[in-house]
């Protein structure tokens, strides 16, 4: 009988197991599949010769608007390799993470049906220790002594280390530029010159150092480093979690084949932090560390790197308050970071120096930029950021399409989401998070994925006002850029915030404030009238409140903008019923350069912005109040529950004051601070007013506030959160536990999809140069440069430069140039015959950098060509 | 002392000649209340352990303090308005912010101070508050956290380990009828296989039935979007958890087959069994009484102990198949130095420990006549 039973459960349990194996994976119904289809009309037509002639239509342009997909899921996948069978498999179009690893990055491009956007970001290099050179524990640090640090960039070949380490994903690097950023195209000839200076040479390094260790009394015996009878021993901090462990091995090598004894001291971050970064460098624990940078948007302005990574005027760690430079150098960086200089020529004489110098100084040693990939379905395209690439981007959610097709779905993995809670104000900041939250949102201008300059989305124009001899200047038509010797701001202009009265206070008032304390203090000054060093004026789009609507439908207004400079000041300050000590800080930090700021006019939207505060690239100082937050767009209507939330003290945005008052932070998303922010909703419901009534009545009406009070009701009926923006998508529904999230079109969005399409591929021009190999010295001899993309001619105006460097048969620059625009796509450089003349017989080369105005990366070809007499 | 008397009555049942004694109650209880201060002391000091080990002894404070310096000094630094500010006032906001970051984690008090609050709370069951994970809803409370993960845990766990439990008693058992068949000499030749862990297997069985094949789920508990018909979404989950579940028994059956046939072996050779035998009883009686009676009290630890073990989650497993448990959570409580997790976590399981094993003492006595409590062990 038992038998019997167990014979039965046991088909029970199979039958049931085959059954659920047989249920197909719930998918989402694709919606609507609206497909562009090209037609081809082949007509036949009778003529004297009869001829086939084929007429193309013309594709009609797409009236899509908002995100190209209906609907785009996004599922978390931890394990890369995982997500790249996937992808192969196409159970999934795209895994918005970048890959750095060797091996599944060959895995993407051996597969057919998949290829990858590129980005850099991540960069490795050296950190010495420069104290010493003799400790107090009676050791010797070698590194103590610029030239030797100086000779280490010839004992590493970063080619080496490309190729060996990452397998071929990584720029060989020398400067403290990133490869692909605005100043290393800008620069391209000098670092180029740097590299073949600083080539690697093992045998010569070995030598330059072994002069120096002499003079410091050291003495090599046995073909070992001994100083005061000791072995020098050099301690190389080698973090674990990624290649810096090989990078560590590959230079303990290097340093143990010219004579020093290493010691290798494998840690992890958390453990070499409290060595490396917090601890004494004196106390001599460290001689080497491998470490790792990350930056996540394309840098316009690297002058400050000097300052930042060579002197104490960089982090306020022991390890760079210990630096010690050379006075030129020191003041160089100095004028760099602090931008003191009038023009573009100026600043580039001081990099020129600079560049050179901190080669000489060698605090640090930069090895390579890491390049990384995001792996996707070959009919995927997505604009894709050289730095943050396809999730670090802000035009993803624009952008994203399947070729050919509007509509229908794309999903998406991740290899983590819903990592923290979900606020505007301080919520989660993890990029995988980030990523999804902007695409639910917008924002008044976008950083260009490919140069960084910033663009105008929901501005029509700006005007930027900087005192005479400030380093700002223009480069595109947008922000119109003057100079003035004075900049007044204006005494009705808002300057900061009294939270208990609920009202602005104005220039005029504090700068009243300033006259009377001052006249109380027999020894102050009378101040004089307020101002500032930069104004910017932003002019939104005329149909501003007409067209742009947040996802619950409401018309977007200039509440929404007055409660972000509101929440600017409030929740810093100390009499606020939202006061949070975290934000203080930063609060007083910003008034530091504030001015003022003045909304001209609500329709159209125009406002002013005064600050100390100024950038080199004039679009950069445009000032937008764009209610996107730290951590997400902001309505005022949604805001408005987690501030009452607050005030109440029953969940607050921040994860510091969390702890403080033991509530959970507020997640706009799912979970039970929800229940909480429903519960605020009824209450202003039943209670009626509005946020901060005393200022926002002046902007807002009753019939607003109830619409928006409808809206928002609605909404949490229908999705159940309150997470509201105003981008291409929104978001459907979050599954927390599942990981998964839905992101639906954006029904009430107002652009074409099509909007941003040119930015669905980096324009990375291809250069070929081509010439003779065979040049009689003395003679002229003219060179062609081809510049294209994807086959086409690069247009003259998009190419900034093309300079060509002429390297000798000494391996050493013999002359630096011009090529000469001839028309699209071409350039010539002559050799003229003085050039050829100055050269000697052999093999020289000749190498063209190539800077284009659309994309940060400067490209370069080379070619070699043997001159004779 | 004999507590135990096989009797040779006609119906060859074990009949318990318990003398009784005046004192057996008071000796119980005696017992008990001593086996609870032992047990909790136990836990106690335990505790303690995993506070000083997750904390590294105090060390942890100085490594979260370095890294909160690091990023805040980053973050400042990398701020291209904060950037140009003078060096001194870029220190103080520094030194502002990472004040109050070392408050929220109170690392402004000192260590000792805080390892005997996170002792307290602890034992309290006050789990309080994460330092740096939050559930999946968005909660810093700790008791959320693991709820939240719970379910899938269990789910996937108790599936995996009933099933690997039952079905390798039942194959057991069959195994000692038929010892020395093919099927046995197979099973001891595979017993081995078992020293592979089942996320070995799962990546096998990803390969096949996911990569290869398509007919089974890369991993995740349901499919994406989460079906909304509460019949599809169990469908779905049970299509998830086929391979996880497979890929546990695959890895544990003939080991664990392998031990309890061993087991029913050594019983079934006993004196006892052998004269039963030699009394005619029928195999399945003799089977019944004679052999899987005594063995109660070791299946019964393994099985509760199991139990408990399911509080612990599968980490690897978990990863594998992206199942979002309590393996997964505790890892990440520990790549973060979460202590408030760690020791929550743990305080569960050790109460739960603690728990089963008193209340073991009671069940053995209970199932096997031989056994008494408090009276210095059992004797045949």
């Amino acid at each position: 009988m038992q038998k019997k039973l167990l014979a039965v459960i046991a088909v029970i349990m199979a039958l049931a197991m085959v059954l659920t194996a047989c249920e197909p994976a719930a998918v989402l119904e694709p919606e609507k599949i609206i497909e562009t289809v090209v037609e081809t009309v082949v007509e036949t037509v009778e003529v004297e010769v009869p001829v086939e002639v084929e007429v193309v239509p013309e594709v009609a342009e797409s009236t899509r608007k908002g995100g190209w997909f209906d609907t785009i899921i996004v599922i978390e996948e931890p394990n890369t390799d995982a997500a790249i069978t996937r992808l192969e498999v196409e159970e999934i179009d795209i895994f918005v993470y970048t890959v750095s690893n060797p091996e599944s990055a060959a895995k993407v491009e051996a597969a057919p049906n998949l290829d990858s956007y590129a980005s850099s970001g991540s960069y490795n290099e050296l950190s010495f220790n420069t104290t010493g050179p003799v400790w107090e524990n009676g050791k010797l640090n070698p590194f103590g002594i610029a030239k030797i640090r100086e000779a280490m960039n010839i004992l590493i070949d970063r080619d080496y280390m490309v190729q060996e380490i990452v397998g071929g994903l990584g720029t060989p690097r020398w400067t403290t530029f990133n490869s692909a950023s605005n100043d290393a195209a800008a620069f391209a000839a000098e670092i180029r010159a740097i590299e073949l200076a600083y080539g690697y040479n093992k045998e010569l390094a070995g030598e330059l150092i072994g002069v120096e260790m002499e003079a410091l009394g050291a003495t090599l015996e046995g073909g070992k480093w001994t100083y005061e009878g000791e072995p020098v021993e050099i301690s190389v901090l080698i973090r674990i979690e990624d290649e810096r462990l090989q990078i560590g091995d590959y230079v303990s090598n290097q340093l143990e084949d010219i004579g020093f004894t290493v010691i290798r001291d494998y840690k992890s971050a958390a453990d070499a932090s409290p060595i490396w970064y917090s601890g004494d460098p004196n106390d001599g624990l460290f001689h080497i560390y491998t470490g790792g940078w990350i930056t996540t948007v394309i840098p316009r302005d690297l002058g400050d790197n000097f300052a930042y990574f060579y002197t104490d005027l960089g982090l306020p760690a022991p390890l760079w308050m210990n630096y010690e430079n050379d006075p030129e150098f020191y003041d160089v960086a100095e004028k760099l970071a602090y931008q003191d200089f009038t023009s573009l020529e100026e600043r580039a004489e001081l990099i020129g120096k600079a560049l050179d110098l901190a080669m000489k100084d060698s605090a640090r040693l930069w090895l390579y930029d890491q390049n990384s990939i995001t792996p996707k379905q070959t009919n995927i395209s997505a604009a894709a950021d050289l730095y943050g690439n396809v999730g670090g981007g802000y035009l993803w959610a624009l952008t994203i399409q399947r070729a050919g097709e509007e509509g229908g779905s794309l999903t998406m993995a991740m290899p983590s989401i819903l990592t923290e809670p979900w606020n505007p104000i301080a919520g989660s900041n993890w990029i995988y998070d980030m990523t999804l939250i902007r695409g639910t949102s917008e924002s008044a201008t976008y950083p260009d994925p490919f140069t960084g300059l910033y663009l105008p989305n929901r501005i029509d124009r700006a005007e930027v006002v900087v005192e005479e001899g400030l380093p700002v200047f223009q480069n595109l038509d947008w922000a119109e850029l003057s100079y003035a010797p004075e900049i007044l701001v204006p005494e009705d202009a808002w300057a900061d915030w009294d939270p208990v009265e609920m009202r602005f206070i104005t220039v005029g008032e504090l700068h009243a404030a300033a006259v009377e304390a001052a006249a109380e203090d027999e020894e102050a000054e009378t101040p004089g009238p307020v101002t500032a060093l930069r104004k910017s004026v932003a002019y939104y789009q005329e149909d501003l409140f007409d067209v742009v609507k947040w996802h619950d439908g409401s018309p977007f207004s200039v509440g929404d903008i007055l409660m972000g400079i509101i929440l600017t000041f409030d929740r810093g300050k100390e009499d606020s019923a939202i006061y949070d000590a975290a934000a203080a800080p930063t609060l007083r930090s910003f008034l530091g350069s504030f001015k003022g700021v003045k909304i001209i006019s609500t329709d159209p939207l125009v406002i002013e912005t005064y600050s100390d505060v100024y950038y080199q690239d004039a679009e950069l100082n445009v000032s937008t109040w764009w209610p996107y937050y730290d951590q997400g767009p902001g309505a005022w209507h949604n805001l408005y529950l987690g501030l009452l939330a607050e005030a109440d003290h029953e969940s607050v945005f921040s994860q510091a004051k969390a702890a403080e008052l033991d509530v959970d932070r507020l997640s706009y998303i799912a979970g039970p601070t929800v229940e909480i922010m429903k519960g605020k909703l009824d209450q202003w419901t039943e209670e009626g007013g509005m946020p901060y009534e005393p200022i926002f009545s002046e902007f807002v009406d009753e019939a607003e506030v109830a619409l928006r009070l409808e809206n928002l009701t609605e909404w949490y009926r229908r999705y159940g959160h309150f997470w509201l923006g105003t981008g291409p998508y929104y978001l459907q529904r979050a599954f927390p536990v599942e990981g998964t999230v839905i992101l639906n079109n954006n029904p009430f969005f107002p652009d074409l999809s099509t909007r941003w399409d040119r930015f669905a591929n980096a324009p990375i021009p291809v250069v070929e140069v081509d010439g003779s190999a065979r040049v009689t010295i003395g003679d002229e001899e003219v060179y062609e440069v081809t510049v294209t993309f994807e086959g086409v001619p690069y247009a003259l105006d998009d190419i900034t430069s093309v300079n060509f460097l002429v390297v000798d048969a000494n391996n050493q620059i013999a002359h630096v140039g011009k090529a000469v625009g001839v028309k699209d796509g071409l350039f010539e450089i002559v050799l003229t015959p003085e050039i050829t003349g100055a050269l000697s017989a052999g093999s020289n080369t000749l190498e063209v950098v190539v800077v284009s105005n659309l994309v940060a990366v400067p490209v370069s070809d080379g070619l070699t060509f043997v001159t004779v007499d | 002392m004999t507590d135990t008397t096989y009797s040779s009555e006609e119906n060859s049942k074990p009949v318990v000649t318990a003398q009784k004694k005046p004192g057996t109650v008071l000796r119980m209880l005696r017992y008990s209340v001593g086996k609870f201060f032992s047990l909790f002391l136990a836990v106690l000091i335990g505790m303690y352990l995993v506070v000083l080990i997750a904390n590294m002894g105090g060390y942890v404070d100085q490594i979260m303090k370095a890294q909160i310096r690091d990023g805040i000094g980053l973050q400042v630094s990398m701020d291209p308005e904060l950037r140009r500010r003078p060096p001194e006032e870029r220190q103080q906001l520094i030194n502002e912010l990472v004040a109050v970051e070392e408050h929220r984690l109170g690392l402004d008090k000192p260590f000792i101070g805080r390892s005997f609050r996170f002792l307290f709370n602890a034992m309290t069951l006050n789990l309080g508050r994460a330092q740096h994970l939050t559930s999946d809803s968005g909660s810093a409370s700790v008791r959320l956290i693991i709820l939240e993960r719970l379910p899938p845990t269990l789910l996937f766990m108790t599936t995996a380990s009933f099933s690997l439990f039952f079905i390798s008693l039942v194959f057991a058992l069959f195994l000692s009828r038929n010892y020395g068949s093919f099927i046995d000499k197979l099973v001891i030749a595979l017993s081995p296989t078992s020293s592979a862990p089942p996320w070995f297997y799962g990546i096998f069985l990803l390969l096949i039935f996911a990569a290869l094949l398509g007919w089974l789920p890369f991993g995740g508990m349901v499919d994406a979007p989460p079906p909304e018909d509460p019949i599809k979404y169990a469908l779905s989950l049970g299509r998830h958890l086929i391979l996880p579940v497979a890929a546990w028994l695959m890895s544990g059956f003939f080991a664990s087959v392998y031990s309890s046939r061993t087991f029913f072996l050594i019983f079934s050779m006993e004196d006892y069994v052998e004269l039963a035998r030699a009394k005619g009883l029928s195999a399945r009686d003799i089977e019944r009484r004679y052999i899987l009676r005594p063995t109660l009290p070791n299946i019964i630890t393994s099985f509760a102990l199991m139990l408990i073990g399911l509080w612990q989650g599968a980490l690897l497993t978990e990863t594998i198949f992206n199942w979002p448990g309590l393996g997964r959570m505790l890892y990440r409580a520990v790549q973060t130095f979460d202590t408030p997790v760690i020791v929550g976590s743990n305080v569960i399981y050790a109460y739960l420990l603690a728990i089963t094993v008193f209340i073991l003492d009671f069940i053995y006595a209970l199932v096997d006549p031989r056994v008494r409590m408090g009276s210095g062990g059992p004797k045949a």
